[in-house]
């Protein structure tokens, strides 16, 4: 299972898309501020003027060009969903290995755990800490992480429930493997095709969480964010500046939610053991 | 049949007990995060907002936020609909809730019933027939769509029909200070509703589309699929009343995971188009820093989002008889 998905992956054409598209946005992510030709805080330039050589997609009302700021605020963008993805896919996975693992009334209790967690909108709480606290966009994408895990452990842990019954790890344990050893020589590699299913569902939700948070004006206005950029630009729709401001950050935030998109149902159709052999080439 | 009741039993109390329990930690911390303000809590709450209090005010508002209810007074002061005073609209925050609510329900309640129908009836007639262009296009169409969020199918449509077509309207939910009959007036309301329900309708439709599908398809491989076909039933009763009715319950049982997306997306659609719902009152309210009023829409809102899920779990319940329930 481990060594052979690459190849299926690749032969998926929604994940070669996906792919080329998020080693593009890595790039811009990488070398957004070498590649921006001026500092995007900069607003000494003439406000709303149309794009010229110097600035490729113009000038905004603020006096900023708006392609430095453009390359800023998908840097922003994307560093909030890899941490929140991370941050909920390390305390899913370790939540769903422990509860999976040791069973019992640490499982119960655990999934209940899970299951409040999973029924709290997790918006209202984000949109309520933000208007109080103002607090910087890492605490919120920490916070989001900490609302998004349950999904991730509670297939890791059904998961863990299945392989724990395989012959090679009652082998192990007859062998006198430690639990530890056996977790993560044996069973974390395993389910490793998890990971990666949970991990870009949940960068998509974080992606799509910080847009709609910036666009509703709840983190800092100096911080470059698509969704912020959105919000501005449609201030100005009369103004006939809709393809070189509003279109923009309309379509970066599109193309980048179409990526995880992408990689999220194409990994989710090859890799989840569940769906195996009901979705195969059929769906490409 | 006994043993099936024992064994459900506890599982459904199990939800109930995680919502409720869901339910209690949203008030706490609505009741105690304002609570963790640094400095005064009136200077801090109502400092930054747009409006200055008179001196009363502001003794009468210390009054009423510096005596500490307690968690219980809190909460009942909560049901008793006593959310306190907007001090940026200048009404109780009750009156300005209830106001609003009727059009995001009608908004949210008219695009989910709507991409759940098409959806589904669209998914179950593609799988069935599965592997022909029709099911090739619509599927890498919807993965497509899928990719797109609300702000952005929002704001092309806000640009290209309110604004350069100028075939709808850009805002509002009715034509303000017209005299209509009755009728004139539904189709005044309708005539508002068309792009944000649009734009709803285009951001849910193709994850249920998806899902459908994929649920049709395993069910379709089933053997007693293959027994109705044996037994020379009409396709479409195969379709319908066999394949189609295991295939709707994943979409019910998605809907709770799916919630994030719709909460958020709904907020975001009515500041789009300024559709007076719950969103904008919050938006609104988050631009003047009104924070009694963000505190009670938020708190209400979710709780209303907690109780609609439970109904949607009880629903299952019904609509699946197995009650297979899997971690």
């Amino acid at each position: 299972m481990n060594i052979r998905f690459k190849k299926g992956l690749f032969r998926d054409r929604w994940f070669t898309v996906g792919f080329f598209l998020a080693v593009f946005f890595a790039a811009l992510t990488l070398f957004g501020p070498a590649l921006s030709p001026f500092d995007p805080w900069d607003m000494s330039f003439e406000p709303i003027s149309p794009p010229t050589a110097d600035h490729i997609l113009g000038v905004n009302d603020g006096g900023q060009d708006i392609f430095s700021e453009l390359l800023y605020a998908i840097r922003n963008t994307v560093v909030f969903g890899l941490i929140s993805g991370l941050v909920a896919l390390g305390l899913g996975v370790l939540i769903g290995i422990v509860a999976g693992w040791s069973g019992g009334l640490i499982d119960i209790i655990l999934m209940r755990i899970s299951d409040v967690f999973l029924a709290v909108p997790v918006i209202m709480v984000l949109i309520l800490i933000a208007a109080l606290f103002r607090p910087a966009p890492l605490f919120l994408a920490l916070i989001l992480a900490g609302f998004m895990w349950p999904t991730i452990s509670k297939t890791i842990r059904a998961q863990t429930l299945s392989t724990r019954e395989a012959p090679h790890i009652r082998a192990a344990q007859q062998m006198g493997g430690s639990s530890w050893y056996i977790i993560h020589r044996h069973l974390m590699p395993e389910i490793f095709p998890l990971y990666l299913i949970g991990f870009a569902a949940k960068c998509r939700m974080a992606v799509f969480m910080e847009a709609s948070l910036a666009f509703l004006g709840l983190f800092d206005p100096s911080r470059k964010s698509l969704g912020m950029m959105i919000s501005y630009a449609i201030k100005y729709y009369y103004l006939d500046i809709w393809w070189n401001w509003l279109l923009p950050p309309i379509a970066c935030l599109s193309l980048l939610i179409m990526t995880v998109t992408f990689l999220a149902i194409s990994l989710e159709k090859v890799l989840d053991p569940r769906l195996k052999d009901t979705l195969k080439e059929s769906t490409a | 049949m006994i043993d099936s009741i024992n064994h459900c039993t506890p599982r459904w109390l199990g939800m109930a007990v995680a919502f409720g329990l869901a339910a209690l930690i949203m008030i706490y911390l609505s009741y105690s995060l304002p609570r963790l303000l640094p400095g005064d809590f009136v200077i801090s709450m109502y400092s930054s907002s747009q409006v200055t209090l008179t001196s009363e005010q502001e003794t009468e508002l210390r009054d009423y936020y510096m005596e500490d209810p307690g968690f219980f007074k809190y909460a009942l002061r909560l049901a008793h609909l006593d959310w306190g005073y907007s001090y940026a609209f200048l009404m109780p925050v009750s009156a300005l809730f209830f106001s609003a609510l009727p059009w995001t329900l009608l908004l949210l309640g008219t695009a989910h019933i709507l991409s759940m129908f098409i959806g589904f009836v669209s998914g179950v007639e593609v799988a069935w027939r599965r592997d022909s262009w029709l099911e090739k296009g619509m599927v890498s169409t919807m993965t497509i769509l899928e990719g797109v969020p609300e702000i952005s199918t929002g704001v092309v449509l806000l640009v290209l029909f309110a604004l350069h077509l100028e075939w709808f309207p850009a805002s509002g939910a009715t034509t303000a200070y017209a005299e209509l009959s009755f009728w004139t007036k539904l189709i005044d309301i309708g005539y508002h509703l068309a792009l944000p329900l649009l734009t709803l309708i285009l951001a849910y439709f193709p994850g249920n589309f998806l899902l459908a599908r994929n649920s049709m398809v395993m069910v379709i491989k089933k053997p007693y699929i293959m027994t109705a076909k044996a037994k020379g039933l009409p396709d479409r009763r195969i379709r319908y009343a066999h394949a189609a009715r295991n295939a709707l319950l994943p979409l019910v049982t998605r809907f709770g995971l799916r919630l994030a997306f719709i909460i958020t997306g709904a907020l975001v659609v009515e500041r789009i188009f300024s559709y007076p719902g719950l969103g904008t009152l919050l938006f609104n309210a988050i631009k003047a820093r009104d924070l009694p009023l963000i505190q009670s829409v938020v708190l209400v809102s979710s709780l209303m989002v907690l109780a609609i899920i439970l109904c949607l779990e009880i629903i299952y319940r019904i609509i699946d008889p197995r009650v297979v329930y899997e971690h």
